[in-house]
């Protein structure tokens, strides 16, 4: 009982400077050896702009993805087969439906929250490609994709085209009345390939519309491949990230050759995890106050059955768009049939649109033959061209998305549904063209702004004796002046151990 | 399997056939009938009530049709003349358009549910003759006019169907809404909502239809409607309007705020407004704005 060594203040001298704390992290160090990657990874810099925040929407809502779908999985049964619903809703009692959609409607009303799980999950699927696509736009409008980013953004450009498809997916796996039409276009859309179409499928669904598989193919297509390949993907994406290190915003003391913002911990850390709390609470309230794909008004599906004002999630709504518009138009000839009106606005047209992302940044390096290495970001205004045919595209994805809904406008104006039509004809062609010139002049304009995007500093004017007056330009704020600052100071500690001589026929290489 | 097939078959022949054989009586001695194999809704059942040899009402134990009292046939043509005779002409067999060569419509023999399905919707008379489609309005004419002008129309030519009465306890809903996924959310949508269809027509909203409306609109089709006669029994009608006037029109959201029953669309604008756009909104407060 020795009254020493037994006081806090002698423990905390026994143990360090961190406390028990630095030991555990000492003894796990003497074993994996991570405390120079860690500490390299604890110090990564973190811009702190707010848009680089967005792409942690992305992320934070495919972390609720996952728990909620995790959960969903427990409950769902993957299965064509037809059983005779007995549950707690009365509109549907004694109907035959397939055990998928029984069992969602199950997990929906007799699951405890899980209701609440699967709307979580479909909202969290919707802000998910949403803020993709947002990220995506930011990323796009500062040249954030240039070299010796291009690899990163062709991995997010597949990224947001698994989303997509894995959307669908799981957009499918309920076999309700509106999901199973989706089903049936899909189908169609395959069907419409030239040459290969009705190999493709017939391979995919094992056979004609509906089948008996297809359920559970896009299960396993939606828990496991795709997810899986998402995940490693996200990882790459990450790694790659801080493998290249952050791009920045120019600004004073930023540089090609350096990143300013803040450590990854404490105060990126801190920001983050508020971060992920709050979206994962937004889309906690969403779940829980705004009522999403309500599958037990629809009925099971049917292929005698169908229902109108049926639409597909909001990132499929382009695609739905450019099919509702499209021309009826197609090419009968040799025994063949390619229904261009399905080919080109549901596969020539995506084809398209995603080729081009794939190929931005090559084709932006062969028109502007810069093969820089770029840190710094554009502000969009200091590209007009890029901004421009970002603006161009977006405007037609816009349009294409409001043609998805050619029957809900029709109905809420009451003008005939052919005048909306056509109207959205024209809208979707001209869309981009008008877009461009204005996105083009207004990113001029903002160009050629004096002193555009710097702190503006006062004019003073003083009054002299002879009451004579002077306006002059206040000097630049303090903290505007260049100032380097200091590289953040690698700790010492860690001891390198001296090289061992090398023997013959062995080499050495450091740990 | 098989054995199951014959017996059905055996069914649908026993009870088609006196239904022909009563189609083809009917024919003979009411010449308006619509069609003569679809008669469901006219008097074929074996509740018919007569009075003085004419039908008073007829049905089952799902919908009693009833005839409307010949007593009104006064006042009804009164009225008729006051509100109706401008388009459709004094004798109510419809006058040609000036202008056109189309004509209003002939009233005579379409049956008493069409007429009274027509005023008691505030469609008919209408504010715009020459509008592709009558809107929904608050009726101008009370129930017992509506009554009184289908008895006047009635008595120029007695036809059916007459107007229902449907009696929704023992309805299913269940039946009721794998009828309505069949056979009107092709249209009306599986949420009841109505929706545009081509030019300038619409099929529309379910969300506030009296019951004997609805049962009006699938017995005698109004508009672009088809005439629900032949598929649907009386017994299916009554599934189809109990699960109107329940489920689609106060539906249950258990899930939260219903949206508007807009589906994807409302869904995918509260997602990037209220999810994505609010969660930017967090991280330009949360980050450096520069």
């Amino acid at each position: 009982m020795s009254g020493v060594t037994s006081t806090p203040r002698a423990r905390r001298r026994a143990h360090g400077r961190y406390g028990r704390v630095s030991q555990v992290v000492t003894e796990i160090d003497e074993r994996l050896g991570v405390a120079r990657g860690g500490r390299t990874f604890l110090d990564k810099i973190f811009p702190d702009h707010w848009s680089f925040m967005l792409g942690e929407i992305v992320l934070y809502s495919f972390v609720v993805l996952l728990v909620t779908g995790v959960f969903l999985s427990l409950y769902y049964v993957p299965s064509s087969t037809v059983v005779t619903y007995h549950g707690s809703y009365l509109p549907l009692d004694g109907m035959p439906m397939s055990q998928a959609y029984a069992s969602t409607v199950n997990l929906s009303f007799a699951v405890r929250a899980g209701l609440l799980m699967r709307q979580m999950h479909h909202w969290a699927a919707d802000i998910f490609i949403g803020s993709m696509v947002v990220h995506m736009a930011r990323v796009f409008f500062t040249g954030a994709f240039r070299k010796p980013r291009e690899l990163n953004w062709t991995i997010g450009v597949t990224l947001l085209t698994l989303a997509i498809v894995n959307g669908f997916l799981g957009y499918s796996l309920p076999d309700d009345l509106v999901s199973g039409t989706g089903i049936r276009i899909a189908y169609s859309i395959l069907l419409s390939i030239p040459v290969i179409g009705t190999y493709l499928a017939f391979w995919v669904f094992g056979g004609n519309f509906p089948g008996t598989v297809i359920l559970e193919r896009f299960f396993i297509l939606h828990v496991l491949v795709v997810p899986l390949v998402m995940i490693g993907l996200v990882g790459a994406h990450l790694a790659l990230l801080v493998r290249q290190k952050h791009t920045q915003f120019p600004g004073e003391g930023r540089r090609e050759d350096n990143v300013v913002g803040s450590p990854m911990f404490p105060v990126f850390m801190a920001k983050t995890t508020g971060f992920l709390l709050i979206v994962a609470g937004v889309i906690a309230l969403l779940g829980a106050f705004a009522q999403i794909n309500p599958i037990w008004q629809f009925g099971p599906y049917e292929a005698s059955r169908i229902s109108y004002a049926v639409q597909p999630d909001w990132y499929m709504g382009f695609l739905d768009g450019a099919l509702r518009i499209f021309p009826s138009w197609s090419f009968h000839s040799f025994g063949h049939t390619i229904p261009f009106e399905v080919t080109i606005p549901a596969v020539v047209l995506p084809g398209l649109l995603f080729g081009v992302a794939y190929a931005w940044p090559a084709l932006e390096r062969r028109v502007t033959k810069d093969n820089a290495i770029h840190h710094l970001l554009d502000r969009p205004s200091d590209r007009p061209r890029r901004t421009a045919a970002g603006a161009a595209v977006l405007a037609l994805l816009a349009m294409l998305f409001v043609a998805s809904s050619t029957d809900v406008i029709a109905n809420f104006f009451h003008v005939s549904l052919n005048t909306v039509l056509l109207v959205m004809r024209v809208l979707v062609l001209i869309s981009p063209f008008v877009a461009y010139p204005i996105a083009y002049r207004i990113a001029k304009e903002m160009h050629a702004w004096h002193g555009a995007g710097q702190r503006k500093t006062p004019n003073v004017v003083t009054r002299t004796d002879e009451g004579e007056y002077r306006a002059e330009p206040a000097p630049a704020f303090a903290d505007d002046a260049e100032e380097p600052l200091a590289p953040t100071p690698v700790p010492d500690f860690i001891e390198e151990p001296p090289p061992p001589p090398p023997s013959r026929g062995t080499r050495a290489i450091d740990r | 399997m098989r054995a199951s097939w014959v017996l059905i078959g055996a069914v649908g022949l026993a009870a088609l056939s006196p239904l022909r054989a009563v189609a083809t009586a009917g024919a003979a001695t009411h010449p308006i009938y619509q069609t003569g194999r679809h008669d469901a809704g006219t008097p074929n059942s074996d509740v018919v009530v007569r009075r003085h040899g004419r039908v008073v009402s007829y049905g089952d134990s799902a919908i009693t049709y009833s005839a409307p009292p010949a007593t009104l046939k006064a006042l009804g043509y009164a009225l008729y003349l006051e509100n109706c005779a401008t388009c459709h002409g004094t004798q109510a067999n419809g006058v040609p358009v000036p202008g056109t060569s189309g004509a209003y419509p002939n009233l005579v023999g379409l049956g008493p549910a069409t007429i009274d399905f027509w005023i008691e919707s505030g469609r008919m008379p209408t504010a715009d003759p020459r509008a592709v489609q009558a809107l929904r309005r608050p009726p101008r004419l009370n129930p017992h006019q509506a009554l009184a002008i289908a008895a006047w129309i009635n008595s120029l030519d007695p036809s059916y169907p007459d107007i229902p009465n449907v009696h929704l306890h023992g309805g299913n809903v269940a039946t009721g809404m794998a009828l309505f996924a069949l056979n009107c959310a092709a249209c009306h949508t599986i949420e009841g909502d109505g929706d545009a269809l081509a030019h300038s027509t619409f099929a529309p909203s379910l969300r506030n239809i009296p019951a004997n409306q609805v049962a009006e609109a699938i017995r005698t089709g109004p508009g672009n409607m088809p005439r629900f006669t032949g598929n649907l029994s009386d017994y299916q009608v009554r599934d189809i309007v109990k699960y109107v006037t329940t489920e689609i029109q106060h539906p249950r959201n258990p899930g939260g705020f219903g949206l508007g029953g807009l589906g994807p669309v409302a869904e995918g604008f509260v997602a990037l407004l209220l999810g994505v756009a609010f969660l930017a909104l967090i991280a330009f407060w949360v980050g450096e704005r520069q």
